[in-house]
């Protein structure tokens, strides 16, 4: 049996309409205007004990109402949701002894006091005995190396070193699961690595089962075997890492500002790329940011550097970032049916 | 139980990281005290009692009600009110414990906190400085177990009001409304012994008084006789009660209409 079964689940918010300016929010005192939203609507997967499954999607997707009604915060509008057999949210409590949870924009920690008080707390509400806990501590030492930082105050530390000790700090009652919710976010390359090779150790160890949320692709390669991708409150795929490495691991996104920039820039770029690499270049055209324009390829069908030079030489661009292909654009690629 | 525990000493530890603070309210204190006997001293100046207070009872009452007041506010309702706000209360919901029960253990630590920063410095000061002769009696005896339930009552208000966050996301016209009441119906102010007689009777009925009235009458004057202390005690004890009930039901369903925004 799975560790996580969730069928059918669906999430409706109520929310409020609110108008415009000051006599509109002195209108809404009274306002009856309610609009639903629905964060998840009808999703199903089941998770194993012991596996790494990246939870991801863009902003607004789902994640973390789900997340939350997997916690027991939230209770779900309907459908079945079970973690190890129970239901999260008719048993919070109980539930909560299994459960470890990484908020990556909020800790959990007690902001005021040293570190090593904060993993005492922790201790004493998760009923975690002494010997266990040195246990714990000196394996997340050799792991993370955490010692040195037992005497700070939380509020001190840096974002990396918060995030390890969070890490830490969810895995002290030795949970069956861990949610982390955006554990890398913004953090630099080093300390995300870091923070991958941590929770590898961990899962490996102790075949916690972990659920990664996250924006960063790079956390699901290199830690899932199988990702769940979500947008607007639906799956839109569930199944092996590999088959979207391999769909989107060619992808770059050439980020260019172009000089005199207006509005028919894009549709001219458009048009000059067709001409030059055909009608079935697969190449993608945005304007993500305020002036950048973001040039999508597939590296197997329209080779990089030639689309650098061709853009290049058609237009006048004074900055050029290559990066990897966004989340946002997987998406839309799943969309368009690239993993049907 | 150890769990909540290790909150109480949490929060008390908090207070001491910031000892700056702890000095500065103590210092605070002594300018309040040193006002306040002044303005007293002069409306006794006439009378040796007022309404039956002497100004030496009196001034207990204004001094310890201000160091009450610092006790006794337990911010519950402002912190509850930020912390679903920003979706803080997440944080606690993924632990295995009772909100209620981890909010009092907070409550706890802040309260031991603010005993030692303020209110026995307030009694030494009070005996010490200004001279204050505490009439023995069994009033004195009870003071202790009156401040308990006091700030179980002040902490039970706070948390219903808090509360209402998950229904409104703002508390910030019940809190305002709730702190003017408490301060005024329960006697920290004025002693409710200055308030007209049709006033003072329906105050009685509150669970206000009991937050200050109570606990204030058992110092000021505590020669009174154990059957008229006893009841006041009881009373308190009464409202404990029925506060802690209805916190609880409200908290079950509170709770069933908790939204966390984020997705």
């Amino acid at each position: 049996m799975s560790l996580i079964h969730i069928e059918d689940l669906s999430k409706h918010f109520k929310i409020l309409n609110r108008r415009e300016g000051l006599s509109g929010a002195f209108r809404d005192l009274f306002s009856g205007d309610y609009r639903t939203v629905e964060a998840v609507s009808g999703i199903s997967f089941d998770i194993d004990a012991g596996e790494i499954v990246g939870y991801i999607g863009p902003n607004g997707a789902g994640k973390s109402t789900t997340i939350k009604m997997m916690t027991g915060i939230l209770k779900p509008t309907g459908g079945i949701i079970q973690v190890n057999g129970q239901v999260p949210y008719d048993n919070r409590i109980r539930q909560a002894q299994i459960m470890g949870v990484v908020f990556g924009q909020r800790t959990q920690l007690w902001w005021d006091l040293p570190v090593i008080e904060s993993f005492r707390i922790l201790k004493e509400i998760y009923k975690v005995d002494q010997k266990t806990f040195d246990q714990h501590m000196n394996m997340f030492n050799e792991l993370v190396g955490l010692q040195s930082l037992y005497s700070q105050q939380v509020r001190t530390l840096s974002l990396g070193q918060r995030m390890l000790c969070d890490i830490t700090a969810s895995f002290l009652h030795n949970p069956q699961v861990v949610f982390l919710d955006e554990p890398t976010i913004g953090l630099d390359i080093s300390v995300k690595a870091k923070i991958r090779s941590v929770i590898q150790e961990l899962n490996r160890e102790r075949n916690t089962t972990i659920i990664l949320t996250t924006h960063d692709l790079g956390d699901v390669e290199a830690l899932c075997h199988r990702i769940i991708i979500i947008d607007k409150g639906r799956i839109l795929y569930n199944g092996a890492i590999k088959k979207v490495t391999a769909l989107f691991g060619a992808y770059r996104t050439i980020k260019l500002q172009i000089d005199n920039f207006h509005e028919g820039t894009l549709q001219s770029l458009k048009d000059k790329l067709s001409e030059r690499f055909g009608a079935e270049h697969g190449i993608m055209i945005a304007q993500t940011e305020e002036f950048w324009t973001d040039v999508t390829i597939d590296q197997e069908r329209t080779p990089l550097s030639d689309v650098l030079g061709f853009v290049m030489s058609a237009f006048t661009v004074s900055d050029v970032r290559i990066v990897e292909i966004s989340m946002e654009n997987v998406v839309r690629k799943v969309y368009d049916g690239a993993l049907a | 139980m150890r769990g909540y525990l290790a909150v109480v000493r949490a929060t008390y530890m908090i207070g001491l990281v910031y000892r700056f603070g702890f000095l500065f309210s103590i210092f605070g204190n002594i300018i309040y005290l040193g006002v306040a006997y002044f303005l007293w001293r002069s409306i006794y100046q006439h009378s040796e009692t007022i309404r039956g207070l002497t100004f030496n009872e009196t001034f207990i009452y204004i001094g310890l009600g201000s160091a009450m007041f610092i006790l006794l506010k337990t911010y519950i309702d402002w912190i509850l009110h930020y912390e679903i706000r920003e979706g803080i209360i997440a944080t606690y919901l993924i632990k295995p414990i009772n909100l209620g029960l981890y909010m009092l253990s907070g409550g706890l630590g802040s309260l031991l906190m603010s005993l030692t920063a303020i209110t026995l410095p307030t009694i030494l000061l009070l005996t010490f400085v200004f001279k204050v002769e505490f009439t023995r009696g069994p009033g004195l005896i009870l003071f202790p177990l009156s401040l308990l339930m006091a700030f179980l009552i002040s902490f039970h208000i706070d948390f219903f009001i808090g509360l209402l966050g998950f229904y409104t996301d703002s508390v910030w016209g019940f809190g305002t409304t709730k702190d003017i009441i408490v301060t005024v119906f329960s006697g920290a102010l004025i002693p409710l012994q200055f308030f007209p007689d049709a006033i003072r009777n329906i105050l009685l009925w509150l669970p206000f008084q009991a937050i200050y009235h109570t606990p204030l009458m058992m110092v000021t004057k505590p020669d009174q006789a154990w059957d008229i202390l006893l009841p006041m005690l009881s009373v308190q004890f009464l409202w404990v009660v029925v506060l802690f009930a209805a916190t609880q039901l409200f908290y079950n369903q509170a709770i069933k209409v908790l939204r966390i925004g984020g997705g």
